[in-house]
């Protein structure tokens, strides 16, 4: 009896797992700088022996992160940058470079830019930013020049990775990847804007209630497919 | 089935930004107030499979893996200290700082806070106090048969008597400055303190540093956006009702996993 309802399971658990996926989306619809996500289904087939074939399940294999474009929301503030096409910030964290989109970003006691968990922003060569103390008038260029008074001092450097699939997600709206990272050169930063969350909730809303459908269908079927071994089982037990 | 807590920590979000933005929209008359903000990261991830890891003998590597992430954190709540309109009061001791500067207060326990609420009074004794009855650093005392006072914007306090023509200077009122005025700790009453993150605070006189000067007879409007706020307090209200639309189908789709048979 189980290839039936093993197909059917494979297919009722990764929908379980998308329904995760979807949850999480629409859970971070205001997070500054989130990307949404999606799951890949993906083939898996399983020989049957000479005459019977194959059969197929589908699994939740893997994921894809939406990195489209999300809207840029007036704050400003003075050290809120929002980036405008690929690219993404440099911090740096414990465990090494991260890559963050979300750029709300405030100066420590030392004077370093850091994000809302204290991580320092980096300029192209690895070192940190740093707002002089004491200026008056803080101005971040489109090419992410930081200048106090006029004076040009440090940049913002915005990188992207040369591979855009090899990205490890981490909490905190962080990325870590293994692939080198490249100048972004069609990314450009707003001072007194940061970017909202690219999750888009009618999309989402819509994904949900298919996920919810298919799955429900998956049970009535698993319902049905027990029904038939019944019967079959009092119509053999009954002879 | 993590769906139903994911979608419960996007309400609490969600809820904490509703908490943000109606303390914002009670404050809107507030002198000197400035608008908060929350902020959101996502919660931590669950690796189900590891990007990098290896799926067949001849090392060809998974190159995205499977990540479910876990749902979303408050992570700030973020003073977006931006200069309020001033509105002219005519009021002799009222203040408007046009800057980044704050007011330095003495409290009752002796460590000192800092306030850009500038609606200053006098208590019996002459001596200049915050509306909440704080004396204000450096103290200054106004004698009682003063006609009028005047502050010029670089905070130097004169008074004029009737019986002269040359006002007398009573004192000059400095201004504090912080690296980070996000770092502030808000205790209420207009009134912050200094933390670790902030720095320590750098008094110097009007006019230098950056930190502003003094504007006499007017004071300074909360620099509140009703309309942003309403508009954020929409999205805030539909984020809520999707968080709650993703525990009615899950819960649903429970439902029917306990009535396959």
């Amino acid at each position: 009896m189980g290839n039936t309802v093993y197909a059917t399971l494979t297919r009722q658990s990764g929908l379980m797992k998308e329904m995760n996926v979807v949850a999480n989306n629409i859970a971070n619809l205001a997070t500054t700088g989130f990307r949404s996500e999606e799951t890949i289904f993906t083939e898996f087939v399983v020989p049957m022996g000479r005459d019977n074939g194959s059969m197929s399940m589908a699994r939740a294999s893997a994921h894809s992160t939406n990195f489209l474009q999300g809207s840029l929301t007036q704050t400003g503030g003075v050290f809120d940058l929002g980036i405008n096409g690929d690219g993404f910030f440099q911090i740096e964290t414990p465990a090494g470079v991260r890559l963050t989109r979300a750029g709300s970003f405030s100066p420590n006691a030392a004077g370093e830019l850091v994000t809302t968990e204290g991580y320092n922003l980096l300029d192209f060569g690895g070192a940190p930013i740093v707002a002089p103390l004491g200026a008056s008038k803080i101005d971040i260029a489109s090419d992410g020049t930081l200048s106090a008074d006029g004076n040009p001092i440090a940049q913002v450097g915005l990188v992207i990775p040369e591979d855009l699939t090899d990205m490890v997600r981490e909490d905190g709206v962080k990325f870590s990847t293994q692939s080198a990272l490249i100048p972004a050169e069609d990314a450009s930063v707003s001072q007194g804007f940061l970017e909202a969350s690219n999750v888009e909730p009618v999309q989402q809303i819509a994904r949900m209630i298919e996920v919810q459908r298919s799955y429900e269908m998956g049970q009535s079927f698993l319902e049905k497919e027990d029904e038939r071994l019944r019967s079959i089982m009092t119509l053999v037990g009954g002879r | 089935m993590n769906a139903l807590k994911i979608a419960a920590t996007g309400m609490a979000a969600q809820q904490a930004r509703v908490d943000v933005i109606s303390n914002n929209l009670a404050n809107m008359s507030t002198t000197g107030y400035n608008a908060r903000r929350a902020e959101f990261s996502d919660l931590h991830y669950q690796q189900l499979t590891r990007a990098g890891s290896i799926s067949a003998a001849d090392g060809t590597l998974i190159p995205a893996g499977v990540q479910m992430g876990l749902g979303v954190r408050p992570t700030a709540v973020s003073v977006n200290v931006a200069q309020g309109a001033l509105s002219q009061t005519g009021g002799d001791l009222d203040l408007a700082i046009e800057g980044r500067g704050f007011l330095e207060v003495t409290l009752p326990a002796g460590n000192s806070g800092y306030t850009r609420d500038g609606g200053l009074k006098r208590t019996g004794d002459g001596l200049l106090v915050t509306s909440d009855g704080f004396p204000i650093v450096p103290n200054i005392t106004i004698p009682e048969d003063v006609s009028s006072i005047s502050i010029n914007p670089d905070g130097e306090v004169y008074a004029y008597f009737a019986d002269r023509v040359e006002p007398e200077q009573l004192g000059q009122i400095t201004l504090a400055g912080f690296a980070n005025e996000k770092g502030l700790e808000a205790i209420g009453s207009n009134l912050f303190v200094e933390t670790g993150a902030s720095g320590n605070a750098v008094v110097d006189t009007a006019g230098e540093n950056g930190l502003g000067s003094f504007r006499h007879g007017y004071l300074e409007d909360s620099s509140v956006d009703a309309v942003r706020q309403v508009t954020e307090l929409i999205e805030a209200q539909r984020g809520y009702e999707l968080n709650a639309k993703v525990i009615t189908a899950a819960d649903q789709m429970l439902s029917a996993t306990t009535q396959i048979r």
